[in-house]
């Protein structure tokens, strides 16, 4: 019983401190707040490469957020946040990657496999009833014969 | 013809997803292609970390070939680069240091400069000072307009004042004798 209440002080420690941190930064306007949350989860920390930088305690992390935070108040829009970070980091430091003649696989691929995929089972298809069709065919006529 | 297909095609596949994930063991995940490279230095005003009076602006790399060395005393890393990089400096490279504590928030930062020149220099005296002056990064904006991930971090800059190289890491020989040097040494003879 004393280490589960232990465990719950804990956990609620942990809690009221992740709420803490995500209110360091304050917003007049709730949009702007939003577009702060929604950008600080798209963005990817250049350090720790699979966090993004509200999630993650890297220092660089932590400028990155000053700064978008600062750029909103600055009354940026959400593209322009986007670009001013491009251009320090690459596309890297976006989520969401452009399409280029290198990325565009990822969108090809898939759609390329699922063509591939109905081409090959429409053409197995076929060749199934082809094959089936003779002797189909032939079991009828023995019914038929035997009415 | 059917049989040898039905073989030979997932044995393709297999063959090229067995290579693209090999080379995947040797590529660095932290190297990247900077956005910088080949274009001029951004814009700063920023002061000298041991006198706060002097303003440097990208000025001070014109004319001359320079390293330009993003560090700081709380980085392990930079410690271990700077008796080589005070070697090179040595043997007359010009190396500039960009400097940028390490509080995580400058906006309510508690460290005066005082502090922070008295931690350098016992840094310096005790690995060695290959700076031929260091730029204090006060708000950290500037390392942010270099896409600075953490330091240590090099630029070669040449005499222009256009970024040509963006190393992340320490600078050792081995990274002098294989990427740095060699575009050093052109950059000299431009």
């Amino acid at each position: 019983m004393k280490r589960f209440l232990i465990c719950v002080a804990l956990i609620l420690a942990a809690s009221s401190f992740t709420h803490a941190s995500e209110e360091k930064y304050q917003f007049e306007d709730p949009a702007k707040r939003e577009l702060f949350l929604e950008l600080t989860q798209e963005l990817r920390c250049p350090m720790c490469q699979n966090q993004n930088i509200a999630d993650s305690d890297a220092m660089i992390a932590n400028d990155l957020r000053r700064k978008v935070y600062q750029l909103l108040k600055q009354g940026k829009s959400r593209e322009e946040v986007v670009v001013y970070m491009k251009s320090r980091y690459g596309d890297f430091v976006s989520y969401k990657p452009p399409v280029t003649p290198a990325t565009l696989w990822l969108w090809l691929l898939p759609v390329i496999f699922v063509l591939g995929a109905v081409v090959f089972i429409v053409q197995s298809r076929k060749k199934a009833a082809v094959k089936a069709d003779p002797e189909a065919l032939a079991k009828a006529e023995v019914l038929l014969e035997k009415d | 013809m059917k049989k040898v297909l039905i073989f030979l095609l997932p044995l393709g596949f297999f063959v090229l997803v067995a290579l693209f994930l090999f080379q995947g063991l040797f590529s660095d995940p932290r190297a990247r292609d900077s956005s910088l490279v080949n274009k001029p230095l951004p814009d700063f005003n920023l002061p000298d970390l041991m006198q706060p009076q002097v303003e440097y602006t990208p000025e001070v790399f014109k004319g001359q070939v320079s390293l330009l060395n993003v560090w700081g005393v709380w980085c392990i890393t930079c410690a271990i680069e700077l008796p080589y990089l005070t070697e090179l400096s040595d043997n007359g490279v010009r190396i500039v240091g960009l400097y940028y504590d390490q509080d995580t928030d400058p906006d309510f930062g508690t460290k005066t400069v005082g502090t922070i020149q008295q931690e350098v220099n016992a840094k310096l005296g005790q690995l060695g000072n290959p700076y031929a002056f260091n730029i204090f990064d006060t708000y950290r904006d500037y390392s942010l307009d270099l896409g600075v991930t953490g330091a240590p971090e090099t630029f070669l800059i040449d005499k222009k004042g256009v970024i040509r190289m963006h190393h992340i890491g320490d600078v050792n020989p081995r990274v002098w004798k294989n990427k740095i040097g060699p575009v050093y040494q052109r950059l000299m003879s431009e």
